[in-house]
């Protein structure tokens, strides 16, 4: 059969084109640049890996030269950005060379790679001395819960407003203390502020979370500055957080209100918003990809989808809530007032389970002694961290009840 | 003569009929709703309504139980949505007259109340509402649902309610509760 053979013949040689041009395939290569608190970030994101160098030719730019058997493609969009004036590419021979042109002569830089998909991260630092973050005062003497499930303490990480993910795959919890700077939050009758109680507690928290959990802890603000509220959500987004969980001290019209609440957020969803909603809690977990694939280039979808980014997690947020205020009830002796919901700004754009907690009431004289007291804060960021270490165990990873 | 005189009186009477006939239809027709009044409470013109009392229920917080009990007010009757929803802020603000709390700031006025058709009350304050307010997720969560709440009890027009202040849409209220989106009213923390 002549024309079988043929035929088989033609489908050979078919075969053989396709792999020659899929080995011929173009390398994209995505470049963003993206400020961050201490620091400019540049990141390669490649379809393939690549060999990468980098040098620094002359005190204003760094050069990048990427290696690649096919043609390498780059997609770059405009950079707006504190350190990084321009990125350009030229050709030499083989290598393709990107140049990073900085806005100053007197910066730093550090570069990594992570795997697939393929990046090259370099961070630009301005070479001013910063001043080293506030870190969690070891309190040797105080009450030290019993360690659970990961008994070894991490490797103590450098956290804080410049921590940015990590391109290990360290599980990151986000402790956000409210308020700060000239936003003071609520008043006690005594001058004690909210803003100070809340970073007191996180602070205690940070150091039992480092001591006993394999997560990398994030603080929102380490010191008395004003975060605002978007950044705050942002440093959960950064961090592919696990958790967030904002620290409050509560306020009320009336005097004797007392006590523990933890809230998650109320979507105070209107028609619309509950259509919207349903398709969200049924593709959360393409949620965040489909946020990560629209970055760039559709800023408005992305905006949308962030306003509406609790609206995937508000099942793993409750639990979350429902954990801690078990723990607040059994350790602080304190009222129990719940779990409630309400539309908290901080919690709306934050992609992973979201809590806020309110310890006591700042508005109530006796609490508020309370409140001010260490004794009483380490119990409260002891029973936080013992609500966590119970969420943990039940969500593994983000988002996957087990 | 006569008779082409008459006839030229009909038309530009008739036609002079025509043209203000025009202009109040289209004058009726295309004007926006007239705006309440900056401060509600006030006397409306003495020539145009007919000045009429309307029951309303204000609901007030109470220190004992933490949850909002209605207290009865008269406002004066208008043809205005708008009109009689800002009195009942107003009143909500003067506070209650049976020792319960008002959890609005009393320094706090309102700016202009707009109801949309499809039933989102926008009530605009003047700035002493987030500026006077004593901050607290409790406090302010019980501001806008006093609020929330006091409208759609009284209002069945109303169904949602976004909060302006000093005109604009604000972040948060006092750095907790958002103010970007309208509230459904709360009715479960009513009193029974």
């Amino acid at each position: 059969m002549p024309s079988t053979k043929r035929w088989i013949q033609v489908g050979i040689v078919g075969v053989l084109l396709c792999l020659t041009l899929l080995a011929q395939e173009i390398v994209r290569v995505r470049v963003s640049v993206k400020d961050y608190a201490e620091f400019t970030r540049v990141t390669l994101e490649s379809t393939q890996t690549l060999t990468v160098t980098i040098a620094r030719r002359r005190p204003g730019a760094v050069e990048v030269s990427l290696e690649s058997k096919n043609p390498v493609h780059i997609l770059s969009g405009p950079i707006t950005s504190r350190l990084v004036r321009a990125v350009s590419e030229s050709r030499q021979g083989a290598r393709l060379v990107l140049t990073i042109e900085a806005k100053t002569d007197s910066y730093t830089f550090k570069h990594f790679t992570v795997g697939s998909p393929f990046q090259l991260i370099i961070d630009f630092r301005e070479s001013t001395p910063q001043i080293a973050p506030l870190g969690p005062k070891p309190e040797e003497s105080k009450p030290v819960p019993t360690p659970v499930e990961k008994p070894a303490p991490p490797p103590p990480q450098n956290t804080g407003l410049q921590a940015a993910p990590l391109a290990t795959g360290a599980r990151t919890i986000v402790i956000d203390p409210g308020h700060g700077g000239m936003e003071s939050g609520a008043l006690g009758k005594a001058g004690t502020l909210e803003k100070d109680i809340t970073l007191g507690i996180s602070l205690k928290l940070k150091s039992l979370i480092e001591r006993h959990l394999a997560f990398r802890v994030v603080l929102t603000r380490d010191q008395d500055v004003d975060v605002l509220l978007e950044n705050r959500a942002a440093a959960a987004n950064n961090n592919d957080a696990q958790f967030f969980i904002s620290i409050h001290a509560n306020g009320s019209y009336k005097q004797r209100s007392s006590g523990s609440e933890t809230f998650f957020l109320n979507l105070n969803a209107t028609d619309e918003d509950v259509r919207r909603l349903a398709y969200f809690e049924n593709t959360q977990t393409e949620l965040q990809g489909r946020i990560k694939a629209d970055q760039d280039y559709q800023d408005d979808i992305r905006m949308i989808l962030w306003d509406m980014a609790q609206a995937a997690y508000i099942r793993q947020s409750s639990r979350l809530a429902e954990l801690i205020q078990a723990e607040l009830n059994s350790l602080l002796g304190t009222a129990n007032r719940g779990i409630k919901q309400a539309p908290f700004k901080v919690l709306t754009e934050v992609a992973c389970p979201a809590v806020l907690v309110e310890v006591a009431f700042l508005s109530n004289p006796d609490e508020e002694k309370l409140l001010g007291r260490e004794e009483f804060q380490w119990n409260v960021a002891q029973a936080i961290y013992q609500g966590l270490v119970n969420t943990i165990r039940e969500f593994p990873a983000k988002g996957n009840p087990r | 003569m006569s008779r082409s005189r008459i006839l030229l009186l009909a038309v530009l009477s008739l036609s002079l009929i025509l043209l203000a006939l025009l202009f109040f239809l289209s004058g009726g027709g295309g004007t926006l709703k007239e705006p309440p009044p900056a401060r509600a409470g006030k006397k409306p013109g003495p020539q145009a309504e007919i000045v009429e009392m309307k029951k309303v229920r204000l609901f007030f917080l109470s220190g004992a139980d933490g949850l909002f009990h209605p207290e009865e007010r008269e406002i004066l009757s208008s043809p205005i949505p708008e009109r009689e929803a800002a009195q009942v802020v107003e009143e909500l603000i003067k506070g209650s007259r049976q020792g319960l709390i008002s959890p609005l700031p009393a320094e706090a006025r309102v700016r202009q109340v707009y109801l949309t058709k499809e039933g989102t009350a926008y009530v605009d304050f003047t700035r002493e509402f987030s500026d006077r307010h004593p901050s607290g997720s409790t406090a302010e969560i019980d501001t806008v649902y006093c609020l929330v709440n006091s409208l759609a009890m009284n209002f069945s027009s109303i169904k949602r309610v976004f909060i302006l202040v000093n005109g604009d849409e604000k972040e948060t209220l006092c750095g907790h509760i958002s103010l970007t989106k309208a509230f459904l009213p709360n009715f479960s923390m009513i009193a029974q």
